[in-house]
């Protein structure tokens, strides 16, 4: 299952075809690789369709909307082809459809491994594996998670403050300066409070004997297995397979220039 | 073998010892703490007291070498701990053997399970992993959170929090322990159970305990010697409770202490202010059937009452009961799932948002809520300047209210960086700027002293005798016993019991259902002998 | 380095990080609005850019309170491991972002060598930022595959943007903070001390 896979191998593993991907320019490549990510992603892990598709759908809008963008206003390096659709003064040669669709698929493949990566990783074991595998200081590493604890309370600070400025008396703002005054009036007492309790839970840690120093015992010890190099081979392998496979298929298109 | 190392040791020197400690948050021109000295022995247990703002939290944090390094401050004097300079000390060293449990329950935690709090803790001690997981258990059986080990902590209520504070200072096996109030915010019977605990474990280890408290009276039993700060951040009175409270009694009423009742004479706590009902019938606010609904699970199930034009109300239960949503719903700032609610005969939905709030005042149980501007002096001007009072007048009362309420000198500090009592008393005071037909309180006293608490009533009894209806929420048995005409209990989802105090403590059952205790009036009357007896 | 940062520095990075990684949150969705709104006079390229400075912001504000080297990238850094933490649907990869737009901002501090730090500064780190991310979304979004005048234009936007909303917004926020006193622990507050006892002194 994903969600026992070492997080920071993990996050390589989603990172390295993440940035290559960035290469292609041909509508191949990615499409596969999305139908591979999908593919695994129900296969490993108990995330279920329903709320992966209610998080991902809206993303397939964004990509479209994105192709279209990438279909009127394509550079002339990609701007070649016959003109497939014609209306009045546009024009859109099979080059900028192409591009356009790859590069929407290409951003669905970000969504999609990321998804994968957030909807089966705990955020604490996040930290804990860069902290023991990436070498990252424990000092930012439980700095980080202290300050991520916030976040519950964040929203909860916030109805709050809304209620007491209703309790006040403060009514609606009107006009840009009064919404400008409203902004201010939210916005800092939100952040002063964020920063004063930062103080205090930072002085708390240090009651607690936190030095920050390397040296310490961990209660939740992250091991890097073989099953986690199993995983980072088979997203990583599997992208310069399908890279592979578009070449010798003569699909392959990287900034442009069709390698075959 | 740790125990007996203490124990010789303690022969030639005590655990900790503070020589002219001086403090200041700006300068040492005329600090905070002036040049204090006292000791604490092993095993010791000591109570600090002091007015409100008096520099307890701060001492606190001085001792365990946080400050003045943590926060901006400067301060001159040696404090030794066992026999060593706490300056000495590499970083954390002296932390892991001092443990404390902070005024603010919310911002001690840097973790988001129970477990992982106190595995952080253990980790910073090097603890071997095998280790870790069997002191988790223990400590969680000993404060009686087994059940919560993986729970959320944001997710806990008040009480709970404050345990899971606890077990992070006990688990690291302190040699001292701090607590500063804390159990400001627990209903009666929590907090019995909490020194009761902190008692038990006294006995276990053989911990030196410094408790930071304004009500002494339920520590009594536990405390070898008394320590009070003066306003002027000197140490007045050092000693044990009797040398204390009897010889010194009348310096330290000057100084605003409570002095527990048991020393009190006799009458000073049998007086009641109000016996007599208040004759009104005029309802001021009525709730109907409300129910109240958070993320599915019912909070209030069809809750029913009624207020009278310029009564004093009490309303009271666990921690957890529901008050401080009733309180939120009856000012009208969460919306009933279902149920109405009526304000002077006419229902909240016809209300004009502006209007409402010129009649009703309401103050959040926790004072930080309260604060929508940069200054002290801005909070409380900020409702007239609201309603248009002139220049003149605003600053005029502004000044007044913040000499009442003793805020003068902090009149342009920032509301955040106040004391707890401190916040506590403007967020009060940011209601008191005009008379309105109704003022709700969640918790209104907590963490004040008697001249401040004397004084916070004093005002707000003056606004009822003006006809303002009054409700308070609070776990104070003996603040409802002397002031409050009718007290409602709440207790799971519905109102359980209403009427006047004096028939409630008739009413054995409801109070051990809603975690309430007698007033000291009463478990005075009934001479009850054990501590933890005092409570039904 | 982290060695010669204070718990508190970190945990108030941290804080920030979190704050903002919400608003980050929201003005995706604002983002998207405007890029709507915009879509029919064929700008829709522009909905994000012009409100892009605010991804910059966190960077700006940290570096201003603290003012030690690194902060500014580290802010960054941490800003978009929280927006990871929130189960951001960017996940991993707007780490990397983050560090891009980070070390942007980094670069215009130590061109001072971390030592200056008055607006025109900010807004310089507002503007490196801004040309970081860009370049790194000529790459990852695959921009530059589009109209070298919309390229041209929108890089124009994005640095406007970056020196506005992430430059003098964020300057301006963190004065008002300062304001409330709440900094007094850190090197912008003990600054404005100084300065209220100097102005006193005077
Ligand atoms: N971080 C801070 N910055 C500046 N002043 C502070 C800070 N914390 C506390 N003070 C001030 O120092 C004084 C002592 O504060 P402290 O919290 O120690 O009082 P206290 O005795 O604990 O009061 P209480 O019983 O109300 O908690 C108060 O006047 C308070 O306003
Ligand atoms: N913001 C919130 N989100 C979710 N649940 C909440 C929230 N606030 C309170 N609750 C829950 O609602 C119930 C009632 O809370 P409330 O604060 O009204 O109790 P209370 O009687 O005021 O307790 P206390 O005496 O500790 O203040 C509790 O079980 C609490 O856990
Ligand atoms: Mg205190
Ligand atoms: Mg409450």
């Amino acid at each position: 299952m994903i969600s026992s896979i070492n997080p920071s191998v993990k996050a390589g593993a989603i990172l390295i075809p993440g940035v290559l991907l960035g290469l292609m320019f041909d509508i191949f490549t990615p499409l596969i690789y999305l139908i591979f990510i999908i593919i695994v992603t129900f296969a490993f892990s108990h995330i279920s369709i329903k709320k992966w598709l209610l998080i991902f759908s809206p993303f397939v809008l964004l990509a479209l909307g994105f192709a279209w963008m990438r279909m009127l206003y394509t550079s002339e390096a990609f701007d070649s082809g016959p003109v497939l659709i014609q209306f009045w003064h546009i024009e859109i040669t099979k080059g900028a459809m192409e591009v356009a669709a790859s590069l929407a698929l290409r951003s669905l493949c970000f969504v999609a491994l990321s998804l994968l990566f957030v909807l089966t990783t705990d955020s604490t074991k996040f930290m804990l594996s860069l902290m023991q595998q990436c070498k990252l200081s424990p000092k930012l590493t439980y700095g980080v998670l202290a300050g991520y604890r916030f976040l519950p309370t964040f929203k909860h600070e916030l109805d709050v403050l809304r209620q007491a400025h209703r309790i006040r008396g403060v009514g609606r703002a009107k006009g840009i300066r009064g919404r400008i005054q409203q902004f201010r009036r939210y916005s800092i007492p939100l952040l002063a409070n964020a920063i004063r309790k930062a103080e205090r839970v930072a002085i708390a840690m240090e009651s607690k004997g936190f030095t920050g120093e390397r040296e310490r015992t961990h209660y939740h010890e992250m091991k890097v297995t073989k099953r986690d190099w199993y995983f980072f081979g088979t997203l990583v392998g599997t992208f310069f397979l399908v890279v592979f496979l578009s070449y010798s298929l003569g699909f392959l298109n990287i900034f442009g220039k069709d390698i075959n | 073998m740790n125990m007996i190392k203490q124990c010789n040791s303690s022969k030639l020197e005590p655990l900790i010892r503070v020589e002219n400690l001086s403090f200041d948050y700006d300068n040492l021109k005329n600090p905070l703490i002036s040049d204090i000295s006292f000791s604490i022995d092993h095993g010791e247990t000591v109570l600090l007291m002091g007015g409100s703002g008096s520099g307890k939290s701060t001492i606190s944090l001085c001792l365990n070498g946080l400050y003045p390094d943590a926060v901006e401050g400067f301060s001159s004097g040696e404090i030794y701990f066992k026999g060593k300079q706490t300056t000495e000390f590499n970083k954390g060293e002296l932390n892991q053997q001092i443990g404390v449990v902070f005024q603010d329950p919310e911002s001690q935690f840097c973790m988001i399970t129970v477990e992982d709090e106190l595995a952080f803790t253990l980790e910073n001690l090097k603890t071997p992993r095998e280790e870790i997981g069997l002191r988790i258990t223990k400590v969680l059986e000993e404060v009686g959170l087994s059940d919560y080990r993986n729970h959320k902590i944001h997710e806990l209520s008040g009480g709970q929090k404050q345990k899971v504070a606890l077990a992070s200072a006990l688990i690291q096996q302190p040699s001292l322990l701090i607590l500063d109030e804390p159990t400001a915010n627990l209903d009666p019977v929590s907090s019995i159970e909490f020194i009761t605990l902190i008692r038990r474990l006294k006995e276990q280890h053989h911990i030196a305990v410094l408790i930071i408290e304004h009500q002494a009276d339920d520590w009594l039993a536990l405390i070898n010697r008394v320590l009070v700060l003066g306003k002027n951040g000197d140490i007045i009175a050092n000693g044990t409770s009797e040398q204390v409270f009897n010889d010194q009694r009348e310096r330290l009423i000057q100084e605003g202490i409570f002095i527990p009742k048991v020393f009190m004479k006799a009458k000073k706590y049998i007086t009641k202010s109000c016996e007599e009902i208040s004759s009104s019938t005029k309802p001021c606010l009525t709730v109907k059937d409300l129910t109240f609904k958070r993320k599915g699970d019912v909070i209030l199930n069809k809750v029913n009452l009624s207020l009278y034009e310029g009564e004093f109300v009490a309303i009271t239960g666990e921690n957890g009961a529901g008050k401080s949503t009733l309180l939120q719903l009856m000012s009208g700032i969460l919306k009933p799932s279902q149920g109405k609610i009526e304000f002077l005969g006419q229902s909240f939905t016809k209300w004009k948002e502006q209007q409402l709030r010129k009649q009703m005042g309401f103050v959040f149980q926790n004072p930080e809520h309260q604060f929508i501007t940069d200054t002290v002096f801005d909070e409380v001007a900020f409702g007239m300047t609201l309603n248009n009072y002139g220049e003149e007048l605003t600053s005029q009362r502004t000044n007044d209210l913040l000499k009442h309420f003793q805020l003068s000198e902090l009149k342009w500090r920032n509301p955040f960086s106040l004391s707890g009592g401190q916040k506590r008393r403007l967020s009060v005071a940011t209601m008191l700027d005009e008379t309105p037909d109704l003022l709700l309180f969640d918790e209104p006293t907590f963490g004040q002293d008697a001249q401040t608490t004397e004084e916070l009533m004093f005002f707000i009894k003056h606004l009822q005798e003006q006809g303002t209806t009054i409700v308070f929420v609070t776990h104070d048995m003996d603040l409802v016993d002397t002031y409050c005409e009718r007290v409602f209990v709440l207790n799971n989802q519905k109102i359980k019991f209403e009427g006047s105090p004096s028939e409630l403590w008739e009413q054995t059952q409801t109070l051990k259902e809603a975690r309430l205790r007698l007033p000291y009036r009463i478990r005075h009357q009934k001479k009850a002998g054990e501590p933890y007896d005092f409570v039904y | 380095m982290t060695n010669q940062w204070k718990l508190k520095e970190i945990v108030l990075m941290s804080v920030l990080g979190v704050v903002f990684a919400v608003i980050y949150l929201m003005f995706f969705f604002f983002g998207q609005g405007l890029r709507n709104f915009l879509m029919p006079f064929g700008l829709g390229e522009f909905g994000y850019e012009i409100i892009f400075g605010i991804w910059f912001i966190v960077s700006i504000i940290a570096a201003y309170i603290i003012r030690k080297p690194g902060v500014a990238f580290t802010s960054e850094l941490i800003a978009g491991v929280v927006q990871v933490l929130l189960g951001s649907p960017a996940g991993p990869m707007l780490i990397l972002t983050a560090a891009i737009q980070g070390a942007g901002a980094e670069f215009a501090f130590a061109i001072t060598k971390w030592r200056d730090y008055r607006l025109r500064v900010l807004i310089a780190a507002g503007v490196f930022a801004a040309v970081f991310s860009f370049a790194w979304h000529l790459y990852s979004s695959g921009n530059i595959a589009l109209a070298t005048w919309l390229i041209i234009a929108t890089f124009a936007v994005r640095i406007v943007s970056g020196a506005l909303l992430a430059g003098v917004l964020g300057k301006w926020i963190s004065d008002q903070l300062a304001k409330t006193g709440v900094l007094r622990g850190y090197a912008l507050g003990k600054e404005q001390q100084e300065q209220r006892e100097h102005d006193q002194a005077v």
